[in-house]
């Protein structure tokens, strides 16, 4: 128990769920969408993106959103982690940092799903690349935390 | 009458404005304008970010005139050098790379500052240099051949800004990368603000408002516009030369000089203004007033800065200007960049007449409140007011300027839309810049304050390991840390607390570790660096004060038993204000070398030696004048072999004081050689080194006490015989020093009572503590001693070593063979000797006077041997 322990079972659920919802974004937006755009006919497409965007919306609200609040609850709790720490600079503050990013990529995330829904396709890519993009800087900002 | 000045108010569809009415040059208008409103953007989230962001306020500063006002001077005096001078449009692909080049030398430099990374600043900076010169070319070569209206001497002032932005560049760089030193920087600061303030901001909107100021007022231009605007550039384009020139070279008064100039051809620019208006209705209120308020701003900011240079020296004006900044960045420079573009924006966007009235109306939409919020808050930030006022008067300033912002941006987005709909929105490229400015955005959050791994939260329950917390007081003040160095044993947790005694702004940045925020004079923190376990580095993150020697070290040293600054609990410096050993010595100090040089060949030794006053470093950035023999204290060191012949021709080269000399090294009858010599005289003194020994020799004039303490002496080395070859052989002179001006009764009654500064080896406190001797692990080392006194004798030890062998006065004590050690080799006020021994393995070896008050107070140094 000494190298893998329940910790690092934690651990393992937080990274595997980042780089899972990182990596369902990624090929969402640049395999599966590109492609259906491509080969499908306009209307099949239209209903498959909206179908995909739905599922993918479902899985993270269902799984990766609990999985990655409960886990990092529970490091921050392990570690010690004070609402007061949280300001001060260094460890406090890149972990602070890195928790408002998300809460920015997630507002992306429902804002492009909203946007989807009525019609404003534009807007809905553009929250969709932010989310993305925001998601890559908070792993960045993850990585920037010495280990637990 | 040229079309400019009559153009908008007869029918408002004049001959200038259409030359540039083709979409191309709209286009590129309008592309060139999104650049100024997103650099002023990036200004005013650097405004926003000054409390976390150590740089911000310069980045802030850079982005408003490197980034946004540098492009619309570059677009603007390109637009109406082509229309004074009735030439045609050059080409536009050309104007593109220039301004291209020119702002991504901008960010480049930008990042280099911010970054500190000199190499990219150096790029930048040549990049910079390079896109102002092309404009120049470019400005020339308009004037080649082309009709040239009356108001062509305008363009003169274009060229003579654009030499000013060079000018600029080169002295920004040069204060970014410490080549200024911390002596000239305050100078070169000035000249830099002064050459780009004044020259490359200052002299296109003056020369513009000859024309723009009738334009917008909407009457005739005077009839002795042309001769005016001729007089103002002589006057203020050669105030500036001189006034820059002076002040990079660090002259004040005619500093004072070229600025009075320069403000003589400003008042006669707003005499001629005041003069043009008249009862009309203006074309544009809100550009008329906004204008108007800018150019009596640069009045108030130009005379205040004379006042201020006149009154005080560079290094103390220099806070006052810093004061100035506001009124001269928003007073003047952002309301005449609002005021023009309110008049001009209208002008070079709409499609025509009504499309123009649509667009100035959204511009000048609430001007007036605008106007009274942004001069109120001015006024606020640059009255003497507690902190508060000047706070508010900041965020009006900004709440103003960021009003005009979005209705600019409305405007530029109106006229973006208008031609073609659609095309320009690319979702995944808004996406990916909104997502990379966010997560630059976290990064500079997170790492605001200190790095992680080592800030406070960290390491914050370390301490309790060691026990040992050691505080050290800092101070920054004059581009200074003081102390420059820090010596703490491993483990020792260390805290700084850093007060700012400069006029000007400073923090401490910890390299891996914290850093304070931006204080102001007088303000302090405390740093909590944690448990200290490797050698760190500190400095001010202020652009440029790094380089210029703001830095400081934190350096781990293993606590050896009796070495004087290894004691944790205690600082290196002294605290009674008298000498701060641990500071730095000037750039470009260097120790003086200990090594003894073997004997030269012949028995006969000659030495032309000329007593004299010279003045020099003593201690760390500490001059003293001394007395002394070869332009040294001590003076040079002679060495011989028994019975060798020493022949020393003196020559006083002091003005008004008798100096003679006295070699214990031979014997005399002292009449004649020993002798006071009256300035101008000479002497030979010729003696046999009969007996081996580490001599002393003195001034031999009275009262000696003055004579030998102001540095009036040095060794004379006879090698006994069969002295056998070492490694490494030193000499150490030691003695006292006494600071104040040489003979005044201050410094004789320190003499008198035995009292000095400091005590030194080999006339210099400190110095082999900064620059250490070398040596390597397994060498012999000799080290010859020399107590010059006057007063104290010295107890000479090698922390970390023994002694196998002691020589003192004529005898061995104690050779290699015998079964006894030393520690210490004592000698009263003028005798000598040598001691041997060998450094069992690297490290660092202090050598003291084991008087610890002594040792304290300079009198110890280091051997640092490597393997």
């Amino acid at each position: 128990m000494d190298t893998v322990g329940w910790w690092s079972l934690i651990r393992f659920a937080h990274v595997a769920g980042a780089a899972l919802w990182v990596g369902g974004q990624l090929a969402l937006s640049l395999v599966i969408l590109p492609l259906a755009r491509h080969l499908l006919a306009p209307e099949a497409k239209d209903t498959f993106t909206a179908a995909a965007g739905r599922r993918f919306g479902m899985l993270t609200g269902a799984v990766f959103l609990p999985v990655q609040l409960a886990t990092g609850l529970a490091m921050a709790w392990h570690k010690g982690i004070t609402w007061g720490s949280l300001a001060e600079p260094g460890y406090g503050r890149t972990f602070a940092t890195k928790l408002a990013l998300f809460v920015v990529v997630m507002l992306a995330a429902a804002g492009h799903g909203i946007a989807h829904s009525k019609g404003r396709t534009d807007l809905a890519r553009s929250l969709a690349v932010v989310s993305l993009v925001g998601s890559l800087g908070v792993v960045l900002l993850a990585t920037a935390l010495p280990a637990t | 009458m040229t079309s400019i000045a009559s153009g908008p108010t007869s029918t408002g569809d004049a001959r200038y404005p259409s030359r540039f009415r083709e979409s191309g040059v709209k286009a590129r208008h309008l592309r060139a304008h999104v650049l100024v409103v997103a650099w002023l953007g990036l200004a005013l989230l650097a405004v926003a970010a000054q409390d976390s962001l150590s740089v911000s306020r310069w980045l802030a500063v850079h982005m408003f005139l490197l980034g946004a006002v540098t492009t619309a001077i570059l677009i603007w005096s390109e637009h109406f050098a082509v229309a004074l001078l009735h030439a045609r449009v050059p080409d536009e692909r050309w104007g593109t790379a220039r301004l291209a080049t020119a702002n991504i030398a901008v960010a480049g430099l930008l990042i280099g500052v911010w970054s500190a990374t000199p190499v990219l600043t150096a790029v930048f900076a040549v990049l910079l240099v390079a896109a102002a010169t092309a404009h120049l070319v470019m400005l020339v070569r308009l004037g080649r051949g082309a009709l040239g209206g009356r108001l062509k001497p305008i363009v003169s002032y274009y060229r003579a800004a654009t030499a000013a932005l060079i000018a600029g560049t080169l002295l920004g760089w040069l204060l970014s990368n410490g080549g200024a030193g911390p002596d000239r920087y305050a100078g070169l600061r000035l000249a830099h603000l002064h050459v780009t303030l004044l020259g490359w901001i200052g002299l296109p909107v003056l020369g513009t408002l000859f024309m723009l100021w009738p334009t917008v007022l909407g009457v005739r231009m005077k009839e002795r516009t042309t001769k005016v605007s001729r007089w103002v550039l002589a006057l203020t384009g050669s105030g500036l030369l001189v006034a820059v020139t002076a002040l990079a070279l660090g002259w004040r008064w005619p500093a004072v000089a070229g600025l009075a100039l320069y403000a003589e051809g400003v008042a006669l620019a707003v005499n001629l203004f005041v003069r043009t208006v008249r009862g009309h209705r203006p074309v544009s209120a809100a550009a008329v007033w906004m204008l108007a308020a800018a150019t009596c701003w640069l009045l108030v900011a130009v005379a205040a800065d004379l006042a201020l240079l006149a009154s005080r020296s560079l290094t103390d004006a220099q806070s006052g200007i810093d004061t100035l900044m506001p009124v001269l960045l928003i007073g003047f420079v952002a309301q005449i960049l609002i005021g023009a573009l309110t008049y001009l924006l209208p002008v070079v966007l709409a499609g025509g007449p009504q499309d123009r009235e649509a667009v100035r109306a959204v511009l000048e939409r609430g001007w007036l409140p605008r106007l009274v919020v942004l001069n109120t808050g001015i006024l606020l930030a640059a009255l003497p007011l507690p902190g508060p006022a000047t706070t508010t008067g900041v965020l009006l300033a900004a709440l103003a300027g960021a009003a005009f912002l979005g209705l600019a941006l409305a405007v530029l987005a109106r006229s973006g839309r208008s031609p073609e709909k659609g095309t320009s929105h690319n979702p995944a490229l808004w996406g990916t810049t909104a997502g990379v400015a966010l997560t630059v955005l976290a990064v500079l959050v997170a790492n605001s304050g200190g790095d992680p791994g080592t800030g406070t939260s960290a390491s914050g329950t370390s301490h309790a390991a060691t026990g040992d917390v050691r505080t050290v007081a800092v101070t920054l003040a004059h581009m200074r840390i003081s102390p420059a160095r820090v010596e703490v044993a491993p483990g020792t947790a260390l805290r700084l607390k850093v007060t700012n005694d400069d006029a000007q702004r400073h923090d401490l940045k910890v390299e891996n570790g914290p850093a304070t925020p931006m204080l102001g004079k007088g303000d302090t923190r405390v740093l909590d660096l944690g448990t200290v376990t490797d050698d760190r580095e500190a400095w001010c993150t202020l652009p440029g004060h790094r380089a210029a020697g703001m830095s400081m070290d934190i350096v781990v040293k293993d606590g050896s038993t009796d070495s004087p600054d290894g004691h944790s609990g205690h600082t290196t410096t002294a605290t009674d204000g008298a000498l701060d050993l641990g500071a730095d010595f000037s750039p470009g100090w260097q120790a003086r070398d200990a090594e003894l040089a073997p004997a030269p060949g012949g028995r006969l030794h000659k030495l032309d030696l000329h007593a004299g006053h010279t003045t020099v470093e003593v201690a760390p950035g500490v001059r003293q004048q001394m007395w002394t023999f070869g332009g040294t204290a001590p003076g040079p060191t002679l060495r011989g072999r028994v019975g060798d012949v020493f022949e020393i021709t003196l020559v006083n080269d002091g003005k008004e004081m008798g100096h003679g000399i006295d070699f214990h090294a031979g014997s005399l009858a002292p009449d004649r050689p020993m002798r006071t010599l009256q300035p101008g005289e000479r002497l030979v003194y010729r003696f046999r080194a009969e007996r081996a020994g580490a001599w002393l020799y003195h001034c031999s004039t009275a009262p000696m006490l003055q004579h030998m303490g102001n540095g009036m002496y040095g060794a004379v080395v006879i090698d006994p015989p069969g002295l056998p070859k070492v490694d490494r052989e030193y000499l150490l002179v030691s003695s006292e020093l006494y600071l104040g001006t040489p003979g005044s009764t201050a410094q004789v009654t320190k003499m008198r009572q035995g009292d000095p500064d400091a005590w030194t080896f080999n006339g210099v406190a400190n110095q082999y503590a900064k620059q250490p001797l070398k040596a390597k692990t397994g060498e012999r080392a000799r080290f010859w001693v020399v107590a010059a006194g006057p007063t104290d004798g010295i107890a000479f030890h090698i922390v970390g070593t023994v002694f196998d062998t002691v020589y003192k006065e004529g005898t061995h004590l104690l050779k290699p063979g015998d079964a006894g050690g030393a520690q210490v080799l004592d000698l009263a006020p003028a005798q000598g000797g040598f001691v041997e021994t060998t450094f069992p393995e690297a490290g660092h070896y202090a050598f003291v006077d084991h008087d610890m008050r002594h040792a304290e107070a300079g009198a110890h140094g280091m051997v640092e041997v490597t393997d």
